[in-house]
């Protein structure tokens, strides 16, 4: 007998990990309705590091570092189905959609400490993150893994947390070494900092004039209003244990054809 | 079941001290929501991430859960360092290997609990000619490789005086050279 997803609701949720399992805030507008909150998915015995919302399959897809594999399930109410179970380590980071029969390998060399990764689908760009002491970086190719850059390395020590926002073309990330929030646009280089002395970021989601990020500190999803650079919320959990990951489950798509559906 | 109308309806939740439970929509299972403090799974029977240990003695005596003990050669910001039950480091880092981090790994040689990085674990670095059967390891403790015949140096990179030709890979062969003729 297998767990299965206790349905959400409809509207724009986010998801998060902790422990063994995922959960939900549900947004009103772009505020978090903290006393809704709850677990969309029991993983009891696993540790759910990765999540990733498939926003066209409404498909919530984790990563998992104990029996490590990469499981999918349907938001409105689905049994896990592992995407795949074969080769991997020490999955962390995570964006959805993948098809296991279509696994390969994009990216095999100058990669120490993985973390996160974003696509941007209709431009067909990759982003992601690498946490390695000796020389953190965020780095960028096309979704092929061609074309392959180092887009930021700079004034960077523990880039945890990366997103990217579609609608503003902003690449947002969080550095738990440096206790900023920043963001760019990919093609400007427009550096800017969001935010300072925030603690332990881990995941990294945006939703409108929001950023949500979780905290290995504190314990908590925390909402930063990105125009004002100031923190206007924070969820905090009874369980009090690391968050991980966290993902905006869209209720609307956000427009724009998928690069990859071309081919 | 609360509808039931008996009064076995509502059961304790089959978990440690005040945590609170749920039973899964379709399996009926039941499973523990609000495990105490650094424990998690159905039953609240194991650690955290980052914890080690046996909090409800499942395989042996209750052992709490602890923090990851991997001689400080874990990354902080690393996730699954150690195995959640025994202990078992798992990303050991500065070149340190083992249950607890505790020793080199294959290849490389110094002390893995040296409290300096930099002198934790070194490349064993031998040379390939000087080196029985082009082994990359070496012992531990001193790092000496294991030298071909006649061939010295810790990293066996040299002739013993007297002999010449480590690029043979054979070893080194003695000079030959003729004593009247010889400075020494």
């Amino acid at each position: 007998t297998r767990p299965g997803v206790h349905p959400l609701p409809p509207g724009t949720h986010l998801l998060f990990s902790q422990s063994g399992r995922i959960e939900h805030i549900p947004l009103e507008g772009y505020d978090m309705i903290k006393d809704s909150a709850k677990a969309v998915l029991h993983l009891p015995e696993k540790v759910v590091i990765g999540v990733a919302y498939d926003c066209l399959e409404k498909m919530v897809y984790w990563t998992e570092i104990t029996s490590p594999s990469i499981s999918k399930a349907n938001i409105q109410g689905g049994a896990p189905v592992a995407v795949i179970r074969s080769d991997l380590e020490s999955p962390e980071g995570i964006v959805a959609s993948l098809d296991g029969s279509h696994r390969r390998v994009i990216i095999d060399s100058g990669l120490v400490n993985p973390r996160a990764i974003v696509t941007d689908p209709p431009n067909g760009n990759l982003y992601w993150s690498d946490w390695n002491r000796e020389a953190p970086k965020i780095e960028t190719s096309y979704m092929d893994g061609s074309n392959r850059r180092v887009l930021v390395k700079d004034d960077l020590t523990l880039p945890n947390a990366l997103t990217y926002d579609s609608q503003s073309s902003l690449l947002c990330w969080a550095d738990a070494g440096t206790h900023k929030m920043e963001c760019m646009h990919p093609g400007r280089g427009d550096r800017r900092v969001i935010m300072e002395g925030i603690q332990y970021p881990f995941g990294i989601t945006t939703y409108g004039k929001n950023i949500y990020y979780t905290d290995w500190r504190r314990d908590a999803v925390i909402e930063v209003d990105r125009y004002a650079g100031r923190e206007s919320d924070e969820f905090q959990p009874q369980k009090r244990t690391k968050i991980y990951g966290i993902a905006t489950a869209y209720a609307q798509c956000p427009s724009g054809q998928n690069y990859c559906a071309v081919n | 079941d609360a509808t039931q109308g008996t009064s076995g309806d509502c059961k304790p939740c089959p978990c440690p001290a005040g945590a609170t439970c749920a039973v899964v929509p379709k399996t009926r299972e039941v499973v523990c929501t609000n495990c105490p403090t650094g424990t998690t799974g159905k039953r609240c029977e194991l650690c955290d991430d980052g914890f080690f240990g046996d909090p409800l003695g499942q395989s042996g005596p209750v052992r709490a859960c602890r923090a990851c003990k991997c001689s400080d050669n874990i990354d902080p910001n690393a996730v699954g360092n150690c195995n959640r039950e025994t202990g078992e480091c798992l990303k050991c880092i500065y070149n340190t290997a083992g249950f607890f981090c505790d020793r080199c790994k294959e290849g490389f040689y110094g002390n893995a609990l040296a409290a300096n990085p930099a002198d934790k674990c070194k490349p064993c670095s031998c040379s390939p000619f000087g080196t029985v059967g082009r082994q990359t390891s070496c012992s531990q403790v001193t790092g000496q490789c294991q030298c071909l015949p006649n061939v010295s140096e810790r990293d066996c990179s040299a002739c013993q005086p007297g002999f010449f030709n480590l690029q043979s890979g054979d070893g080194c062969e003695r000079c030959n050279c003729n004593p009247i003729g010889s400075t020494n």
